[in-house]
């Protein structure tokens, strides 16, 4: 094995572990708003590292390939977005919360709206 | 205007990178489409920053704190997620912040969703209070502080 | 020796792929259906990448991009679908 190639599978390794974190996280976990945490985070670092194993296996072949790493960038700066806005959804459409929850400093603010969707 | 033109140009280099050519011809062709996008988004274009006061050493530096608290939050998870107990106490905690200008609370948004443990979650109506939800508090009071101390202030440093 | 790594991440990835399908597909609410694709969009995005190194071409790499772009348009649509029925909104 090259050098490059042993780069390559050490970031094969990382990405595909925690591609195997955040699926595991998604079925385990018990309400909507902790799956958010493992399908937003988890997710988007093992596809970083996925599609940097892919652009270090092409640079002793010449390639610079631009577009891994726009792929890269687009994914990094939305996936935050995304999980506020699943989030966000969630609790507006009246999603519960799971037994063991400590805290919920958003209760008052929907309590009027919710009560009028559940009438 | 210097802000508009700044982004054309980027828009234009993007194009060459997805054409894989590096030719004049390729990066006028993107700029001609770079004036066409920004002419057709310029309802959205209303963020106003002054580009002379942003710092690029902080701003290499937020880069880096990205970057560092991204590969916390996953060692983090990790603990959450394998634990076979599963006895963690989510819950949903609201934080004021002394940031006021919108891609200031943007950034702040996206910087907590990758910390350890926190997403964010909602604003409130007057862009002050941001709701976050954690995956673990034990304290609420600690949570508060650090995100006043390490982000906050991160974010201050490179917009003022 | 480097194919066997290959194809190893490539089965990983396709286990979790199958578990984010069967997330989807036992729900309960529509939020966790919303979850559950949103995670598959970005892990298919990483699973052309390994297939790319595998057929060791770069032709896919424009699926790759478009791929990352289309998965959070659709998560923000869904997103606003449920939240209020409407997507696009006048404010």
């Amino acid at each position: 094995m090259t050098t490059i190639e042993i780069i390559t599978s050490l970031f094969l390794a990382v990405g595909a572990f925690f591609t195997f974190l955040s699926a595991v996280g998604v079925i385990r976990l018990r309400d909507v708003y902790s799956r958010v945490h493992a399908a937003g985070k988890s997710s988007t670092f093992g596809m970083i590292f996925l599609m940097l194993s892919t652009f270090v296996y092409f640079i002793p072949k010449g390639i610079f390939n631009i577009k891994i790493l726009l792929a890269i960038l687009f994914v990094f700066m939305t996936a935050p977005l995304g999980a506020l806005l699943i989030n966000r959804s969630a609790y507006r459409s009246g999603v519960a919360m799971e037994k063991n929850t400590v805290q919920d400093d958003l209760k008052e603010v929907y309590k009027d709206e919710l009560q009028e969707s559940s009438e | 205007m210097a802000l508009q033109i700044l982004l054309n140009i980027l828009i234009a280099v993007l194009w060459m990178f997805l054409q894989s050519s590096f030719t004049p011809a390729t990066f006028v062709f993107g700029y001609l489409i770079g004036i066409l996008i920004l002419y057709l988004m310029r309802k959205f274009l209303i963020v106003k920053f002054d580009l002379r006061k942003v710092r690029i050493w902080a701003l290499v530096k937020l880069f880096f704190l990205f970057v560092v608290e991204l590969a916390k939050a996953n060692i983090d998870m990790v603990k959450v997620v394998l634990n076979p107990r599963m006895d963690h106490q989510p819950g949903i905690v609201a934080v004021r912040t002394k940031l006021n200008t919108e891609v200031e609370i943007t950034l702040l948004a996206a910087l907590i969703s990758l910390t350890p443990g926190t997403v964010s979650m909602d604003f409130s109506p007057d862009n002050k209070t941001i709701y976050i939800h954690a995956i673990d508090v034990p304290d609420k009071e600690e949570m508060r502080k650090d995100i006043h101390n390490s982000f906050e202030r991160a974010i201050l440093e490179v917009m003022r | 020796m480097f194919t066997i790594i290959v194809y190893t991440a490539l089965v990983v990835i396709v286990i979790s792929l199958l578990i984010f399908l069967i997330r989807i597909f036992i729900g309960p609410t529509v939020s966790d259906r919303i979850v559950g694709l949103d995670a598959l969009g970005v892990t298919l995005v990483g699973f052309i990448g390994v297939i790319m190194i595998l057929q060791d071409t770069i032709a896919y790499s424009d699926v790759a991009l478009v791929l990352s772009i289309l998965s959070f348009v659709g998560t923000v649509a869904m997103s606003k679908f449920i939240e209020r029925g409407v997507v696009f909104d006048d404010d």
